[in-house]
Formats: structure tokens, C-alpha cells, sequence
């Protein structure tokens, strides 16, 4: 990198995002929770003047603050009477934010959609149809991708237990079908996610394949 | 699961999870390594940095020496017919590394082999 080119990237003038579409796209969520968050959490959205419509854009950087800002804080200064259950749901609602991600990329089919909820390094065990799957991640973002489209698959979180910096979820999974999962699969899927810079990241995911 | 077949398989776990602690308890990562499945993945911070790798536990377990005092609590065991979940409470952690009196909070996941329950992961919170 040039001398002074690091200054000049900070100082120059970034795309806005130019539609609920897109904010919501660059937060990796649906357009309703991005509504939500402007209205409730003081998201960073501005509006076009003499506009009849809606017309909303933001900046990056913008969200970039906000993102860092709201896993790291409460959102809101209300009393706290109770700080340790407080605290369990901030962190319930951001670890069960994560695993839709994971829930999206498996009923879309899509590895591209789960991956920004995983930690670089993360790693998979489990036994499918006799076979020992124990290694990285990439076999579950393969299998993904080769599973295609899973439209009824029914997500249910039995178990988030969150002990400070680690995480554990035990989602069962129902009704999962494609190319690699067949007709009406049931898996047990247990997650352990671990907490590193603000943001809650699965490390591990163990399953289990019910045969029927 | 029937009530029969939680107990065999949950005296099984933790008689797999005893190398474990006995390796803590010793400062001797040899005393573990079988419990680990050989593809086993370890990740948590320790000492505010984040570590991975189950070498970094054996390397951390032989350079912390003996810990005699450390107090073993099974948390929760959760048996899901191949893969089970381990939480360990463990207090009294002391050695070189350690300090003394540090509590860890463990979580392990499991895989039912052809040799046995292995722990297939390792992660961990060192409350500060």
C-alpha cells in the first residue's frame, strides 16, 4: 500500500445504500428486521427530502458502528433491575440471530448465506448414512450446496445455553429434503458458538442423522 | 432412548471423560489424548487470546503441571443417540499456567465410535 493511500481510502466518499433492499442485503437480514431495527434501535438511516415515498438510503460505515456498537452494548439505557437475565437475552437474541443464518443457507440450499455465521476455522463432526464426517467446515458448506432447495424444513431450538463467552445450541432439524438429505430427513444438530469481537460465531456443529 | 440405555451410555461417557480430568488433575496430556477422537478440534480463549488446535490443550495441560486440587462437576450430560454434549464445571484450577483458584467452565461434544465415546471438540470459558 502507498504512503497516504490508507488516509485518502478513510476520506473518500462511500456508495450509499440506496433501498431497504440493499441495507438489508449488506446486514445479511430480511427488509422487516432492518425496518425494525431503524425503529426501535436507532439503526442509521437517512431519507431523501420532498419524497412521497419511502425513499431511504445509508452508509456502510454507518452500519458498520452501529453493528459493532449494538453487540457490544445494550440498546437501549432502560433499568436493568435484574443485569444477569438482561444480559442472557441481549445474548440469546444475537446467538439465535446468527443460527438463522445457518437455517436461511440450509433451506435455500445455499453455503453462501450459513458461512458468515461460522468462525474461519470451524469444524464438523458426525455420522451420515454409516460415513464418519469429522473436519472442516467445508463439508457442510459442500453438502449444502449439492442438497439444493429445502423448503419444508422445520427448525426447532431445543436448547441455547450461553456460559459467558461460549455458547451451545441444540437445534432439532425436521423435515429436511433434497439431492443429499432425501424425502423428510430428521437431524439433531448440536452447535457450540464461541463469542469473539462482539459477534457470536459457530466453532463447531455435531450431528446426528436419524435413519428411519 | 429408554432409561436402561441413558445409563449404560451415560456411565460410558463418563468413564471416557475420566482421561480428561485425570490428565488435568496429573499435568499429563498423555493421560488424555485417548479421549480425543484423533480429528478432534479445540477453540476458547485463553490468557485474553483466542487458541485452537488440541495441541495447544496438551501443550497447556504438560506446561501447567500438576493441578491436585481441581473439583470436577458434571453440569449436564445430554445423550442424543450418537453425539452427546458434556458440560464440566471445574473449580480449583492451580499450576504454572493456571494460577490458582481459577475456575473453567468446559463444554464437550462427543461421538459415539467404534472405539467408544470420543470428545470430537473441546471448548471453554476461563472466568476470570
Amino acid at each position: 500500500m502507498a504512503p497516504g493511500s490508507h488516509s485518502v481510502a478513510r476520506n473518500r466518499p462511500q456508495q450509499p445504500l440506496e433501498s431497504w433492499k440493499q441495507i438489508a442485503a449488506y446486514l445479511d437480514c430480511s427488509e422487516r428486521t432492518v425496518r425494525r431495527w431503524e425503529a426501535r434501535e436507532g439503526l442509521p438511516v437517512h431519507r431523501r427530502e420532498h419524497h412521497k415515498q419511502d425513499k431511504v438510503f445509508a452508509y456502510p460505515h454507518e452500519l458498520d458502528s452501529w453493528r459493532r456498537r449494538r453487540t457490544r452494548t445494550p440498546s437501549t439505557p432502560s433499568p436493568a433491575p435484574e443485569p444477569q437475565i438482561h444480559g442472557y437475552l441481549l445474548e440469546h437474541a444475537a446467538i439465535t440471530a446468527t443460527m438463522h443464518c445457518y437455517i436461511a443457507g440450509a433451506r435455500a440450499g445455499d453455503s453462501s448465506l450459513m458461512r458468515p455465521a461460522f468462525h474461519p476455522a470451524a469444524t464438523i463432526s458426525g455420522y451420515c448414512q454409516g460415513v464418519e464426517y469429522i473436519g472442516s467446515i467445508q463439508l457442510v458448506f459442500d453438502w449444502i450446496d449439492g442438497n439444493g432447495f429445502a423448503p419444508d424444513l422445520e427448525p426447532r431450538f431445543a436448547r441455547i445455553e450461553i456460559i459467558e463467552s461460549i455458547a451451545l445450541v441444540h437445534l432439532e432439524m425436521h423435515g429436511w429434503s433434497g439431492r443429499n438429505a432425501g424425502a423428510n430427513a430428521h437431524y439433531t444438530d448440536v452447535f457450540t458458538l464461541l463469542k469473539i469481537d462482539g459477534e457470536w460465531k459457530i466453532t463447531h456443529k455435531l450431528f446426528h442423522s436419524h435413519v428411519t | 432412548m429408554n432409561a436402561t440405555s441413558y445409563a449404560t451410555e451415560y456411565d460410558s461417557i463418563v468413564a471416557a471423560m475420566q482421561g480428561y480430568i485425570e490428565g488435568s488433575r496429573q499435568g499429563k496430556s498423555e493421560l488424555m489424548r485417548s479421549a480425543f477422537h484423533p480429528g478432534a478440534s479445540f477453540i476458547g480463549y485463553a490468557g485474553g487470546e483466542l487458541r485452537q488446535g488440541t495441541q495447544f490443550l496438551f501443550d497447556w495441560i504438560d506446561g501447567n503441571g500438576p493441578a491436585p486440587d481441581i473439583r470436577p462437576r458434571f453440569a449436564s450430560v445430554d445423550i442424543l443417540d450418537s453425539i452427546a454434549v458434556v458440560r464440566l464445571e471445574v473449580e480449583g484450577w492451580s499450576g504454572k499456567l493456571a494460577g490458582s483458584g481459577v475456575r473453567m467452565s468446559d463444554v464437550f461434544t462427543l461421538l459415539k465410535t467404534e472405539n467408544g465415546w470420543k470428545i470430537v471438540q473441546k471448548a471453554f470459558h476461563w472466568h476470570a
